[in-house]
């Protein structure tokens, strides 16, 4: 008998008992259906992460920041913790164990044997007040600093690559000419606030204008000596010299010198990451979410199995005459095992169809609903994404599941016997 | 050409042996027209099966054109069936929900034939029983003797050597199975098939040229029928 016969007397067979069957599809369309949910709503928040950190790049960048000891077994919520007295590090430089600040000296200390570092730049905490194109109106400033050897990506213009320069996001370049392109290599005023209140600005030049994303939707950014230059002007007394951490760009994207480099630091007591190893944690995180998920649509599936060996249990019975004939007449048992088999598989794909066609409507649907709702706050923000590699996955798996759960039954009636089959009343 | 020699078959069960067939010699040659009779438990229905390669002797062998099936695997004995057998039922076992012409494909399509194959043997086979006109019925539309004419057909589809014949008027009204009887002659007659028919009908197995009588598992007499 052909592969072809097989599938098409497997079908027709099954659909002898139109409810039950409809009824068996049912439970793996449910399954189906809840896997295609989680696997399009997982998709949605990568591709709408992606969208949002691929806006910041750089393969040459380590961030830095001291690590903080904790007790052994990890810290326990609101257990009292000891407060540990100043220390020296290997340097000879001297720190505070209680918290994470740096000084720009250890700093210095921390990359001096390294090989490969380009320049560092320590993480300024600034403020700004407002921003004004020459004559027009004053906006409110959100500023934050471009770590040399990071490129922002742009709508218009280009990254920061000097002194004295910025880039503004999309929203303020839009308010302040209609045609964006005309505002690339203006003078703009940047102000902020010292310590006294009394204001302070500084003319930079506007580079660029930076496309959307996590980071780029509201802040400004400006170069690191202008950063410095405000971070000075800002802070006082013992607070100047200390950050939070500090980045240092590679003179080249060497990946061997790189986790060279970030290996002597965690050596020295710091957590050294990459854009790419935050990217990637980001990534694991979703990643398992997304596990987590699929396993209450594994359950339902697992559930939906048990439907597929009853009906097949039951078909096994009803046949059971049919089946001592095909015996008779010469079909093998390899062959009835197959007819069984496929039809179980049969049941797996059309719940499964069923199930990915819904969920992408549903999903798809859901998608214009929120853009509808939501476009303002979260723009190119698709909550489910639906890609071939993980329909056919859903594919995939629920046929294997639906294959297994038809082992026993598709045994069973592989091992009739012909006689005895003729006679069963 | 079938032959057994020394057969036995013993079930054992609830523990305690039945012996359904006793040490059973018996030669059908190519062409003939044999009646198995016997009473219910006379082991005729058994002899039968062991001489289709649907069962399995305890004891003595099997030949079947001269090759011991005992030597064959599982795959070949099922060919020998599809291929040199063919077997009508009392109970018809056809397929309800399918045409007619399905439940006469079925031999050919198990053996893998194609779908000008399919159509061609089935409408040989459903014209050497009459029944050309009812190809694309479903088979449960049919009467009790169209039905076993259906089964005849579906037997002959894929020109078989022998064709086991169990009972196969039991169902029937006589005027049904009057229609029956002369279609498994003369395809003896005509197409040189041997025909093994078990029947407790004693006008069915007069028309026969050999009728074997078995009771309590053996073969207590051999005649000859009256006319062929």
């Amino acid at each position: 008998m052909r592969l072809w016969d097989l599938i098409r007397l497997a079908n027709r067979n099954l659909f002898r008992n139109k409810l039950r069957t409809s009824l068996t599809v049912a439970a793996i369309f449910v399954g189906s259906f809840t896997l295609t949910m989680t696997n399009g709503l997982g998709d949605g928040m990568r591709k709408y992460v992606e969208s949002q950190v691929k806006n910041i790049e750089s393969d040459r960048v380590i961030m830095v920041r001291r690590k903080i000891e904790k007790p052994a077994g990890g810290p326990k919520a609101g257990a009292p913790e000891e407060y540990k007295e100043m220390a020296t590090d290997d340097e000879g430089e001297s720190f505070d164990p209680n918290t994470f600040l740096l000084t720009v000296p250890q700093m210095d200390a921390a990359i001096r044997d390294l090989d490969g570092v380009k320049s560092i730049t320590p993480r300024y905490q600034i403020k700004g007040e407002y921003i004004t194109l020459d004559g027009q109106k004053k906006y409110k400033l959100e500023l934050g600093v471009l770590s040399e050897g990071i490129t922002q990506k742009t709508e218009a213009g280009r990254s920061i690559n000097g002194p004295d320069q910025i880039v503004i996001p999309l929203g303020l370049a839009r308010e302040l000419a209609p045609n964006v392109e005309s505002l690339i290599g203006k003078k703009v005023t940047v102000a902020y606030k010292s310590p006294d209140g009394s204001f302070r600005s500084l003319p930079l030049e506007l580079v660029g204008v930076a496309t959307k994303g996590f980071m780029t939707n509201y802040n400004s950014f400006v170069d690191a000596g202008t950063a410095r230059k405000i971070h000075q002007d800002q802070r006082s007394g013992d607070g100047i010299d200390k950050f939070a951490g500090f980045t240092i760009q590679m003179a080249s994207n060497d990946d061997g010198k790189i986790a060279a480099v970030k290996r002597a630091l965690d050596a020295k007591g710091f957590e050294a990451d990459t854009i790419a190893d935050t990217q990637k944690r980001t990534y694991d995180a979703i990643g398992i979410f997304k596990i987590g998920m699929s396993l209450f649509a594994l359950i339902a599936l697992l559930a939906a199995s048990f439907g597929i060996i009853n009906t097949l249990v039951i078909a096994v019975l009803e046949r059971t005459k049919e089946i001592g004939l095909q015996k008779a007449l010469g079909m093998s048992r390899g062959r009835i095992f197959a007819i069984f088999s496929l039809e179980s598989v049969l049941i797996g794909f059309w719940g499964a169809l069923l199930g990915t066609i819904g969920g992408v409507i549903v999903g798809l649907t859901a998608n214009r609903v929120l853009i509808a709702a939501y476009a303002e706050s979260f723009e190119g923000f698709n909550l489910f994404a639906f890609t071939l590699p993980s329909m056919l996955s859903v594919f995939a798996l629920v046929s294997a599941v639906a294959f297994f759960a038809g082992v026993m039954p598709a045994f069973r009636a592989s091992r009739l016997n012909p006689i005895e089959s003729l006679r069963y009343e | 050409m079938l032959e057994v020699r020394n057969l036995s078959k013993t079930y054992s069960g609830d523990g305690q042996d039945f012996r359904a067939l006793s040490d059973v010699d018996l030669k059908i040659g190519n062409g003939e027209c044999v009646a198995i009779v016997g009473k219910s438990g006379s082991g005729k229905s058994t002899l039968m099966h062991v001489l289709a390669c649907l069962d399995e002797p305890t004891e003595g062998s099997v030949m079947v054109d001269g090759s011991d099936i005992s030597l064959l695997s599982e795959r070949a004995k099922n060919t020998l069936r599809n291929e040199k057998f063919g077997f009508v039922f009392q109970q018809f076992f056809l397929n309800g929900r399918d045409t007619v012409f399905e439940n006469v494909a079925l031999p050919l399509r198990i053996r893998g034939a194609d779908m000008a194959e399919l159509r061609s043997g089935a409408n040989t086979a459903l014209g050497a029983v009459g029944l050309s006109d009812k190809i694309n019925k479903k088979a449960k539309d049919l009467s009790g003797g169209e039905k076993q004419r259906v089964c005849i057909a579906r037997a002959l589809v894929g020109s078989p050597h022998v064709i086991f014949a169990d009972e196969p008027t039991g169902n029937l009204d006589s005027i049904n199975g009057s229609i029956v009887e002369d279609l498994l002659f003369d395809l003896n007659r005509d197409q040189g098939i041997t025909v093994v028919i078990v029947t407790h009908d004693d006008d069915l197995a007069e028309r026969c040229q050999r009728i074997i009588e078995m009771k309590d598992g053996r073969i207590v007499s051999e005649r000859r029928g009256k006319n062929i």
